[in-house]
Parts: structure tokens; sequence; C-alpha cells
């Protein structure tokens, strides 16, 4: 027998056991990589470029497992509430005509502060802070005091 | 140098005429130098509740901003004539004006604080304890009744006796007395109702200053029992939705027609409680079989918007059960949890809408419910379904490797036999 059919024949040997023990070893540690799991604890969030968010609009992200609302008032200012309602958790939203936070559930208002100003909700909407990082906009939990 | 002394000189000035907050609260001061408060500490004549800490004394209003009389005199005579404007104990029925002297002048309170309203008196007087002072009767509320005499604090003190939530005790001292009110011939177990009433548990027990008590339905100064035109008003200002849907229904307009109170009827009143789909329909517990037989059209509808409520809410409990497993296994559940979130909500508002008593109405936002439920129970199912494959994936993976470790043993120990061999046919 040749020497180069001898080295072609252990290449295809090698190579088909590589083949094999790739098809063993390729499920084995797909079962053993978790999978996806919703992050813990998020503390901040990018809510996509500030151009793309027109003024006087409101929308709802979501941040770890809680939805947060997120406002461009008239003026420009930035301004992130969490969007559960204080009264049955419905989610709240933004009313550009009042400019104001509405919630359809009991007519919840809010101001856009995130005080309670009407209908039966007992207490204001958490407030996130909103920084502009490279244009994009971060959403994250408010300092805690001391 | 010469500024200096104009600085010194102004300042002087400012803090003689001007007297700011920090000298105004200076109590301690007050009780050495003012002559009533030291000589009735002297003679241990004291009101009960005196208190350093009412408003009045903290805003250098001492005993004689509310009694008259001369506090800088040390002659007992002298300081409590009537040429120092001395009126000593107003009567019970003089007391509204007595407060009101000072509480009803705009120009006098603005001084103390710009947003302070005063017209409380006004109110009083149109209250049912204001209308019946008038006529002579001395044992309804007045002023210090409420407010105390001299502990006198701002509602938003937690010590004072009108704090949110020091409320319901202060009217019921006199409302839970059946001996004081049995002459008023009304119930003396609001307190008790309401304590267990869903407001009642917020307030008092949960310790939510945003829950109502007695004064947010009834009025405080001007405290009035809600009559029927002004009941839906009274639960709708929180309840804004319910009580449009109710105003625009045909049973609100049937409801004013029979002159029935409009929440009232089937929510009741201090004990009300936390509603539950099982109050809608003809069963035992449904408050529409009160006045529906149980064959007419009405207790028709109500038979249909139950059916739907609990259609969504028994989804909703599948779908949160899915939601709970899919947790508990470890996978993603946030998509799921949002859904959800979506399915309670759309559940809230068809139970709102429950006051338009209007089945079409409830339908379409429990169909929109229904939706969001069932695309959570198919999520959380394949989640489910991914677990249970990647534990069989696993465990079929584990098998073939312990075959692989095996049957590599195996090997090894016949290598090692034939290596044994040759060297011992050697």
């Amino acid at each position: 027998m040749s020497t180069s059919r001898r080295k072609f024949i252990n290449l295809l040997l090698g190579g088909g056991l590589l083949g094999w023990l790739g098809s063993i070893f390729y499920p084995v540690f797909s079962y053993l990589k978790p999978p996806p799991v919703p992050e813990a604890n998020v503390n901040s969030v990018k809510a996509g470029p500030v151009a793309d968010f027109p003024k006087n609009s409101g929308k709802i992200i979501k941040f770890g497992r809680k939805p947060v609302i997120l406002i461009k008032m008239d003026t420009g200012e930035l301004r992130a509430f969490s969007a559960t309602c204080t009264h049955l958790d419905c989610i709240v939203q933004y009313r550009d005509d009042s400019k104001q936070i509405w919630c359809a559930c009991h007519n919840g208002i809010y101001d856009l502060r995130g005080r309670n100003v009407s209908g039966p909700p007992p207490r204001p909407l958490d407030e996130f802070a909103v920084n502009i990082v490279n244009d994009e906009i971060i959403v994250s939990k408010m300092k805690e005091i001391g | 140098m010469k500024n200096i002394f104009l600085r010194i000189v102004v300042s002087g000035l400012f803090l003689l005429f001007i007297k700011p907050d920090f000298i105004l609260g200076d109590v301690e001061t007050l009780m050495k130098t003012d002559n009533c408060i030291s000589c009735h500490i002297e003679e241990e004549e004291l009101p009960e509740d005196f208190n350093k800490h009412d408003i009045h004394m903290q805003k250098d209003l001492s005993c004689s901003g509310c009694h008259g009389g001369n506090p800088a005199s040390d002659d007992m005579d002298e300081a409590m004539s009537i040429e120092a404007g001395f009126v000593g104990v107003p009567s019970k029925k003089e007391i509204p004006e007595f407060c009101g002297k000072c509480h009803s002048d705009i120009g006098f309170m603005r001084s103390y604080q710009p947003r302070i309203p005063t017209d409380q008196t006004d109110q009083y007087y149109k209250s049912l304890h204001g209308l019946r002072l008038k006529k002579g009767d001395t044992k309804v509320a007045d002023c210090s009744s409420c407010h105390t005499a001299h502990s006198i604090m701002p509602a938003s003190d937690p010590r004072s006796s009108v704090y949110a939530l020091n409320v319901p005790e202060t009217c019921n001292a006199c409302h839970g007395d059946e001996e004081y009110m049995q002459e008023y011939e009304i119930p003396t177990d609001q307190f008790t109702k309401f304590a267990k009433s869903v407001h009642g548990v917020a307030l008092l027990k949960e310790q939510d200053t945003g829950a109502p008590a007695c004064n947010d339905c009834h009025g405080n100064h001007g405290a009035m029992p809600p009559g029927i035109s002004s009941i839906s008003h009274v639960c709708g200002s929180c309840h804004v939705n319910n009580m449009q849907y109710f105003s625009d229904s045909r049973m609100g307009a049937a409801f004013k027609k029979e002159k029935l109170h409009g929440c009232e009827e089937c929510h009741g009143n201090h004990e009300v409680q936390k509603t539950s789909d099982e109050m809608i329909g003809v069963d035992d517990k449904a408050v529409c079989s009160n006045c529906h037989e149980p064959d007419d059209k009405g207790a028709e509808v109500a038979t249909e918007i139950h059916k739907q409520l609990t259609t969504l809410a028994t989804t909703y409990e599948k779908a949160l059960a899915q939601q709970k497993e899919v947790e508990h296994k470890g996978m993603d559940d946030l998509d799921i949890e949002f859904l959800l979130q979506e399915a309670k909500q759309s559940l809230t508002q068809a139970r709102t809408l429950v006051h338009t008593f209007d089945s079409v109405k409830v339908t379409v936002k429990v169909k929109e419910g229904l939706g969001k439920a069932d695309l959570a129970i198919k999520e959380a199912q394949a989640q489910i379904e991914d677990y249970y494959f990647r534990r069989r994936g696993f465990g079929a993976a584990t098998f073939i490797i312990t075959l692989l470790i095996v049957a590599l043993f195996f090997k090894i120990r016949e290598i090692d036999q034939r290596n044994l061999n040759k060297e011992d046919r050697r």
C-alpha cells in the first residue's frame, strides 16, 4: 500500500472519528448549557435612541420583570415611572391630550411627576432615573438616599 | 465700617419686627415669659389636654391668642380683665365663632399659610352638627370635639386627632357611644363595620393613608350623611369609571327613578367589602337576585356577565399556575408574566364594565383577556415542554457517556490483558 493512500485512509478515519465524537458531545453540551432565564435583578435598561422617541409621547418598556413608562414631555425632558398603577396593578399609559399618566382600569390619574391626582390610586408611582449616554436613553433605578 | 453698622441695625430691626419662624417656634421661652402659662403652671391649673406641641403654641399664639387678656401683666385681675379683651372659656354654642374669629379671616390666616381654607365655620353651620347646635343641641360635635381644645395639630401630623389614620377613632368617640347617641336613633356600629370593610382594613390595618376615612365620604366640617343623589358622586370621587358606567347605564336611570341609593344598594356602605365575581348572577351570594327574579331579563344578563367573568378568571388562574410552574422549573417566564399582566388588566376592566350592565361590553373585554391568557398558557407549555425535552436529552447524553466510559474501561482492560499475554508468550 502506497504512503499517500495510507495517509488518505488515516485522514478519512480520523475525520470520521472526530465527526462521530462531535455528534456525541454536541447534544451533551447543548443540554448542559442553561436555558435563557430572565435577569433576576435589573438596575438599568436601554430604551432606544433619543431621536426615535417623539415629544409629547410615552412608551412602556420592560425593566426586568416590571413595566416602566417612559415619557418625553413637550419640552423634550424625559421622565420614567413604574407603569404599575398603585390601585390594582393595571398598566398605566401616557395621555398626549391631557399630558397626564392615566390608568384605564378605574380612571386613575397621575401628574408628570408621578403623583396621584385623582381617581382611586392611593400612592404616587415610583420614579426611575433617566440618563442619556451616547444618544441612547438609559432608564435606571433611583439611587437610595443614605 | 458704616456699612457694617447699618447691617447690624437692619438685622436687629428685622428680628424685632418680622420675627421669623425660628423665633416664633421657641415654645420653652414662651412658657416662661407668658404670664398666663407660667401662672397656670404654678397654680396647677393648666387644661388637662394642654400640649406644648399645639399648633397655636408653635406659632407663638399663646392662651391670649384665643382667650384674650394681657399675658404681659403679672396682675391676675388686670391680665384677665374685660379691658384687656379677656373672653375666658367660650360656651359650647360660642365655640365655632370663637375659633372662626381667626380661622374665617383670610387676611389673618394668610400670614400663616397662604393656601389655608377659611370656610370651616360656614361649612360647620351647614353640617348636621352645626344645624343642631344652632337649634340648641349642645351634645353635637363642635370644633374642639374633633380637634381637641389645647392639643390641636395639623391634619398632616400623625399625632393629630384628625390625622387620616386617627379620624375613625375620633368620630367613633361619640358615634360609637350607644348611650350618648341614644336620642339620635342612629346606628352606633359604624366603626365596627368600617374596620371590617375593604376601606377600613386598608386604612386601619395596613395604615394606608390613601384609603378613605369617615370624612372622605361624609365631609369634615360640613359633615352630612350622603343623600340618595349624592351617594354615587361620593363613591365616584375615587371610583370614577364605576360611577360613569353606572350613571350612563339603564340601571342608573332606573335607580334614580325608584329613588334607590346607587352604589350602596349592592355594595353596602360602612361595611363595603372587596368585590367578587359571585356578587353578580343569580346565585345565593349574588346581589342581583335581591331585586331580579331568576327568569327575568336582568337575571339573564347577570348570568351571562357572571359566566364571562368566571371564564376569564379561571383561564387567568390556570395561566398563572402555569407561569408559576415555569418559574419553579427555572425556565424563562418573563414574557409570560407580561402577558399575564395584560390578561389581569382585561379582567379588572371587565369587572369594572359590570357597572354598564351590558353583557356585550363585558364579553368584548373578556375576549381580549382570554386571548392574552391563552397565549400565556401556550408559551408556558412550550417552556415546560422545553424543560422536559432538556431533561430527556440530558438523560440520553449521560447514558451514552456512561456507556462510552464503560466501553473504554473494558477496552483498556482488554489491551492490558493482551499485553500481559504477549509478555507471557515471550
